[in-house]
C-alpha cells in the first residue's frame, strides 16, 4: 500500500508571482510619470482659478451669478445634486458587491470607494459656495453662542448637511478600513518616510488569523450600515426639493427617483474612472473586459429603471394637466428644449441600445460612449430639475429664465478640478487597487475539469464575515 | 513578552502540516496562529478558539447617536423657537430624519471603534511578531512556547513539516 502523496496548493495565487503582481498593481505608487505631474498641474491650476473666482464672488456678492428673481437656485444646486449622485457609485455598489460575495468585485472596489469620498467632498462644498456671505457658514453649526442663534432643523437643507456629513464620514471610514491590509503591505514593501507613513496608517495590522477574521466581520458590518445611509442621503437631497410647494418638485416619487438616478450616474462614473485607471496605470490584466461587461449590465438595468421612473413622473403630469405643473413641463419644449433633448438622448436613446450589445459592454473604448453620455445626460437632468420649476413658479407675473454666468462656470470647473486633483493624489499615495482582495480572489480560485474542458472554480467560504450573536 | 517560534511555509498545505505537527505538543488553545497576506478559512491551518461575536457596542452606538440626534433637534427647537411656514415648533418629520442620521453616524463610528479594538489595532507593542515575506506567498506559522524544551520540540516539528527559517523570537503575537 503506497503512502498518500502530500497535497500541494492548487489555487491560482500559488501560481502567481506575488512580487511581480505587487509591482503591477502598485504602479501608481511606485512610478511617477510626467503625465501625473501634468495632470496635477492642470487640475491644480483650474482649481486655483475656481478659488480666485469664488473669492471674487464672495467679495462682490451673489449678484455676479446669473440668479434672478425667482431663480435663486441654478448651476450650483444642480451641481450639488450631480456630485452627490455620483457619490452613490462607490460605497453603495462596493457594499452591495461585498455583501453578495460578487467574485468579480475586487479590482473595482477601491477606485469606486475613493470616487465616493471625493465626490462627496466636492458636493459637500457646494452648499457653502452657494451660501452667500460664506464667512458666516459657522452660523449653521449647532453650538451655544452669544448670538443665541440655532440652526433651523426644520429646513431640509439642515437634513442635507447632517446626511452628507454622516455619509462622508461613513464612506471615508469604509474606504479606510478596506485599505488597512493594503497599507500594511505597502508598509512592509517600502522604506524611509513612506514606511513611517504607511506604518502609522496601517495601525499595526499584521495579518494574523484572528485579525483577518475580525477584519471581515468589521467590513461586513460597515457594508450593512452604509447601504441605508447611502439611500437616505439621496432621498434627503431629493427632499430639498420635494418638501417645497413648488410645481415640478412637490412629488412623492422624488426620493426613489433621485436614488435611482444617483446610482445610474454613479455606475457610469465608475466605468469612466475604471477605464482611465486601466489605461493610466496599465491595469489591463486586472481590469478585464469581464468587469466592464458586468458594470455595463448594471448600467443597462439602471437605464431602464431611470426611464421607467422618468416616464411615470412625466405621465401623471402629462395626463393630469395640473396647470401649475404643466407650465413647468411645457417649458421643456421652450427655452429648456436643448436640455430636455440632451437628457432623453444621452440617458436613454444612446445608452440603452448600445448597452444591450455584448460587443459594446466588453470593449473598454466602446462602453465609454454610453458612460460619458449618461454622465452628460444626468447633468442635464439635474439642471432640468432645478431651473424650470423656479423659472415657471406659480405666478406667471414673475416668470424669468436663467443662464449661468462665467463666475458659476468657473467655480464649478474648479470643483471638478478639485475632484480630479484629489483622485490623482490619492492614486499616488494610496493603493488604488484592492491588492489584498485581488489576492484573496486568486486564493479562492482553482481550475476544475468538467468533461473535456477546464473552468475556473471559485470557492465561497461559508460564514465568512459573519459574527455570532 | 514571550518566546514565539516562527516558521515560514510555502503554502497552505505545508503550513497545515506544520500546524498538525504542533498539535502533538499540547500547546494551549490560541497559542498557535498564522500570519498571512490573505485571509485563510478558519480551520485551514489553525482554528481561532475565540468566536467572533457581533460587537454589541454598535447597537449602543446607534442608540447614543439616536439620543444625540433627538436631543439636538428638540434642543434647537426650544432654544430658538422660530415659526417657519406656519408649522409647529416641534415638528416630527425633521426630528425623525435627524435622529436617524445621527444614529447611523453613531453606529458607524462604534463599528470603527469596535473593529479596531477587536483586531488589536493601535496597539504598538515593543516587538510584534511579523515577517514581511508573507507578501511573497509565504505563510508564517507562529507558536507561543514556554521553556527551552517546548521551543526545541516546536522548532523540530515545524522543520519536519517543511518549514524554513524556523527561529525563536521574543515578542507579542
Amino acid at each position: 500500500m503506497s503512502a498518500e502523496a502530500p497535497r500541494v496548493d492548487d489555487h491560482h495565487l500559488a501560481h502567481t508571482d506575488e512580487a511581480a503582481m505587487f509591482e503591477r498593481l502598485s504602479r501608481s505608487n511606485l512610478v511617477t510619470t510626467w503625465k501625473w505631474y501634468l495632470g496635477v498641474a492642470v487640475s491644480g491650476a483650474v482649481l486655483l482659478w475656481g478659488l480666485i473666482v469664488f473669492l471674487y464672488m464672495a467679495m462682490v456678492g451673489m449678484g455676479v451669478t446669473g440668479y434672478n428673481r425667482p431663480v435663486f437656485w441654478g448651476l450650483y444646486e444642480a451641481s450639488l445634486v450631480f456630485w452627490i449622485g455620483l457619490s452613490h457609485s462607490g460605497t453603495l455598489i462596493s457594499a452591495i458587491l461585498r455583501l453578495t460575495h460578487a467574485t468579480w468585485r475586487a479590482p473595482v472596489l477601491r477606485g469606486a470607494e475613493a470616487m465616493t469620498a471625493f465626490t462627496l467632498m466636492v458636493g459637500g462644498l457646494i452648499p457653502i459656495i452657494h451660501l452667500g456671505r460664506n464667512w458666516r457658514v459657522y452660523y449653521a453649526l449647532p453650538y451655544p453662542s452669544s448670538r443665541e442663534l440655532w440652526p433651523n432643523m426644520r429646513s431640509p437643507l439642515m437634513w442635507d448637511a447632517m446626511a452628507i456629513t454622516t455619509y462622508l464620514i461613513g464612506s471615508l471610514t469604509f474606504l479606510y478600513v478596506g485599505m488597512i491590509p493594503d497599507l500594511a503591505l505597502l508598509r512592509d514593501k517600502s522604506a524611509g518616510w513612506r514606511r513611517k507613513f504607511y506604518s502609522a496608517l496601517s495601525l499595526g495590522f499584521r495579518g494574523t488569523h484572528a485579525q483577518w477574521r475580525r477584519y471581515h466581520v468589521t467590513s461586513t458590518l460597515f457594508a450593512i450600515l452604509i447601504i441605508p445611509v447611502a439611500v437616505s442621503v439621496h432621498s434627503i437631497v431629493s427632499w430639498d426639493f420635494a418638501m417645497a410647494k413648488v410645481p415640478g418638485w412637490h412629488s412623492t416619487i422624488f426620493a426613489p427617483y433621485f436614488v435611482v438616478g444617483a446610482i445610474f450616474s454613479g455606475i457610469a462614473g465608475v466605468v469612466i474612472v475604471m477605464a482611465i485607471l486601466r489605461k493610466a496605470f496599465r491595469l489591463e490584466s486586472v481590469l478585464t473586459p469581464l468587469h466592464f461587461d458586468n458594470l455595463g449590465k448594471l448600467l443597462c438595468t439602471m437605464t431602464l429603471l431611470w426611464g421607467y421612473f422618468y416616464f411615470t413622473e412625466f405621465l401623471t403630469v402629462w395626463y393630469n394637466r395640473n396647470p401649475e405643473e404643466w407650465e413647468v413641463f411645457s417649458s421643456y419644449a421652450g427655452p429648456y428644449l436643448p436640455l430636455f433633448l440632451t437628457m432623453i438622448v444621452c440617458n436613454f436613446i444612446i445608452p440603452f441600445p448600445m448597452l444591450c450589445l455584448k460587443r459594446v459592454r466588453r470593449s473598454v473604448s466602446l462602453i465609454l460612449v454610453p458612460a460619458c453620455s449618461i454622465v452628460t445626460g444626468m447633468y442635464a437632468e439635474r439642471l432640468l430639475i432645478v431651473i424650470p420649476s423656479l423659472a415657471r413658479r406659480n405666478d406667471p407675473f414673475i416668470w424669468a429664465n436663467y443662464f449661468p454666468t462665467w463666475v458659476e462656470f468657473s467655480v464649478m470647473a474648479g470643483a471638478a478640478a478639485m475632484f480630479v486633483l484629489l483622485y490623482m493624489l490619492f492614486a499616488k499615495f494610496f493603493p488604488i487597487m484592492a491588492i489584498s482582495d485581488i489576492k484573496e480572489r486568486l486564493f479562492h480560485t482553482t481550475d476544475r475539469t468538467i468533461g473535456g474542458t477546464t473552468v475556473e472554480s471559485i470557492a465561497q467560504v461559508e460564514g465568512e464575515g459573519e459574527a455570532h450573536a | 513578552m514571550s518566546t514565539v517560534i516562527v516558521g515560514l511555509f510555502e503554502g497552505v498545505e505545508t503550513a497545515a502540516r506544520g500546524a498538525r505537527a504542533l498539535q502533538g505538543l499540547s500547546l494551549p488553545a490560541g497559542s498557535v496562529t498564522t500570519i498571512s497576506a490573505v485571509p485563510l478559512p478558519d480551520g485551514a491551518v489553525v482554528t481561532d478558539p475565540a468566536p467572533v461575536r457581533f460587537p454589541k457596542i454598535v447597537i449602543a452606538g446607534w442608540f447614543v447617536g439616536a439620543a444625540a440626534g433627538l436631543a439636538l433637534t428638540l434642543a434647537t427647537y426650544m432654544l430658538y423657537p422660530l415659526v417657519t411656514g406656519g408649522k409647529t415648533i416641534v415638528s416630527v418629520p425633521p426630528t425623525l430624519i435627524i435622529t436617524y442620521e445621527v444614529a447611523m453616524l453613531g453606529a458607524l463610528l462604534a463599528t470603527l471603534f469596535a473593529g479596531g479594538r477587536e483586531m488589536g489595532l493601535l496597539r504598538f507593542p515593543p516587538k510584534a511578531i511579523h515577517d514581511p515575506r508573507i507578501h511573497d506567498g509565504k505563510i508564517a506559522l507562529c507558536a507561543r512556547v514556554e521553556g527551552d524544551e517546548q521551543a526545541r520540540l516546536a522548532m523540530d516539528a515545524m522543520k519536519d513539516a517543511g518549514g524554513t527559517d524556523v527561529r525563536p523570537e521574543e515578542g507579542e503575537l
